[in-house]
């Protein structure tokens, strides 16, 4: 048993740089060009996130919230320092990214379920609560392209929610979702309030509100305050 | 002023911050236990997973391919056929290569270059067109252009399959082609997968390589013995034919079917050792390049 066992994610000294794009560039252009311009996305995060805990993480446009996911996903790497996760992580960074127009839904449920993770009798298993989750009702086996927004973004939520993360992930909540769908998700989000750790980024503060425990407010790639429910109150008047 | 001012402010502001969480969290664990860069979930997942993984994209490919068509995957059987009898019956009248069985000659090395540039093509670009999954989630990139390579290695073997029934006939095969189809396979399949996992990794920076491949292999499909015979080449431009890997796949295949020479040793030599750095550069690169897609697309 590792000593440290209560911790989900730990960042350790994460710098993230990006090169700035101004145009497509070219195998000419590098060489000519040598050096390229630099944006630095997150500057020196040290984090630790232990497990059960419901983060939010706010922050203005540009303020480095996107990028965190990513790497605490795994999906970007950072430029440099150290990434460690517990447990299964989910991320639900584009909601409805990952599914094919011209399949059922059904067979992207096991394209979406094996990319993020599950096995795939794991899937078969699961297959009938996911459906049933997501309201399809008899869609399910109807080509993805003919579904609307809303039920794209219940699919794509139905399936990461039944991979059963340790650590779950999800940026922009669940904008496009009815009421009845927002309820619900946010009724299973606060289920295994011990166990599952939960990372939304969001501008949404009242869903913050209702479902986090901890703030992270982020500016211009740092940290600037990370406390409880109380810090929103000092990025309200941060923003006005 | 004002504004420097005020960075000045935040700069110290944020200083401020950052001592207190270094005091925060120097009491918190550290260093032992954590490798650089590791991810543990990644690390999780096994080869089964990444096998059962290739297989659901392959299906994806497939399905996808035929989707909204009346025949469905007739198409898989039906080109190929449908390609030998415009191959059979239009080379038997105008080509008068001196090649024994020639339509069949010509056939095996069409097919293994209808597999070979297809395959290129549609890896390439993969990962650009498939930029959504690689920002969903975590999952060993390689199975992107892996699962093209595969749907098209289906589609390969069937006609292979089809294209032997007539072969039997033709009275060429010996226990010994079994050998010979079987390590021609190999180099294709191998050399494949080391020049897409390249390219494709390459296409997602360099956007050129995508049409940089598509000029190559106009030339690649000449510089190939599929419509001629090897011994027309002039001795001192075959060092050209050594260091394409195709040769030796093509002949390999024609010797196994047909009956056509083998490739003599320097031959087999030199593509074979091609391949294999062919192979280990685009699995390397690919590994490298994979942890910053995101980055680029």
């Amino acid at each position: 048993m590792k000593p440290q066992n209560d911790i989900a994610i730990e960042l350790k000294n994460i710098t993230k740089e990006y090169i700035i794009h101004h145009e497509k560039p070219t195998l000419v252009e590098k060489f000519y060009k040598g050096r390229e311009e630099k944006f630095i996305a997150l500057n020196n995060i040290n984090l630790i996130i232990n497990k059960g805990q419901k983060v939010g993480i706010v922050g203005l446009n540009g303020s480095g919230k996107t990028t965190l996911l990513k790497i605490i996903a795994g999906i970007t790497t950072p430029t440099s320092g150290s990434v460690t996760t517990n447990g299964r992580l989910v991320s639900l960074i584009d909601l409805e990214a990952g599914f094919h127009p011209d399949l059922t839904g059904e067979q992207n449920i096991y394209l979406n379920g094996m990319l993020l993770g599950m096995k795939k009798h794991e899937i078969q298993q699961k297959l009938h609560r996911i459906i049933v989750y997501s309201g399809l009702g008899k869609f399910f086996d109807a080509c993805l392209f003919t579904y609307s927004e809303g039920m794209k973004l219940r699919l794509g939520f139905s399936i990461a929610i039944h991979a059963n993360p340790h650590i779950f992930v999800l940026d922009e909540g669940l904008g496009v979702g009815d009421d009845n769908f927002r309820q619900k998700a946010k009724h299973t989000l606060l289920n295994n309030k011990h166990t599952r750790t939960i990372i939304i980024c969001t501008h949404n503060l009242e869903l913050i509100e209702q479902q986090c425990t901890r703030i992270i407010i982020l500016d211009q790639g740092s940290i600037i305050r990370d406390g409880g429910l109380e810090v929103l109150k000092s990025y309200g008047r941060y923003i006005t | 002023m004002n504004g420097e001012g005020n960075n000045k402010k935040n700069k110290d502001k944020q200083q401020i911050h950052n001592n207190k969480r270094c005091v925060y969290y120097s009491a918190a664990p550290s260093a032992s236990q954590i490798d650089n860069l590791m991810y543990n979930s990644a690390m999780k997942r096994g080869f089964t997973h990444f096998l059962e993984l290739l297989l659901v994209m392959t299906e994806k490919e497939l399905r996808a391919r035929y989707k909204h068509t009346v025949f469905g995957f007739f198409w898989l059987v039906a080109n190929p056929l449908l390609q030998m009898l415009v191959i059979g019956f239009i080379f038997t009248f105008f080509m008068k290569e001196p090649i024994l069985h020639y339509n069949y000659y010509l056939f095996v090395g069409l097919l293994v270059w209808n597999f070979f540039s297809l395959s290129l093509t549609k890896a390439t670009p993969s990962i650009v067109f498939e930029r959504s999954l690689i920002k969903k989630a975590v999952f060993p990139r390689e199975v992107i252009p892996l699962s093209i390579l595969l749907s098209n290695v289906v589609h390969f073997l069937a006609a292979l399959i089809l294209y032997v029934i007539p072969v039997a006939f033709l009275g060429t095969l010996t226990p010994m082609s079994i050998v010979y189809v079987l390590a021609g396979l190999f180099l294709l399949f191998v050399f494949t997968i080391g020049i897409s996992l390249l390219t494709a990794a390459l296409d997602v920076r360099f956007r050129d390589i995508n049409f940089f491949v598509q000029a190559l292999l106009i030339i690649w499909f000449y510089a190939t013995p599929i419509v001629y015979s090897f011994s027309v080449i002039p001795y001192r431009f075959i060092w050209l034919w050594r260091l394409n890997p195709l040769t030796s796949v093509v002949q390999l295949l024609q010797h196994g079917f047909v009956g056509a020479p083998l490739p003599g040793p320097a031959m087999l030599g030199t593509n074979i050792l091609t391949t294999t750095v062919i192979c280990i550069l685009g699995v390397s690169l690919f590994g490298k390049e994979s942890k910053n897609f995101d980055d680029w697309i």
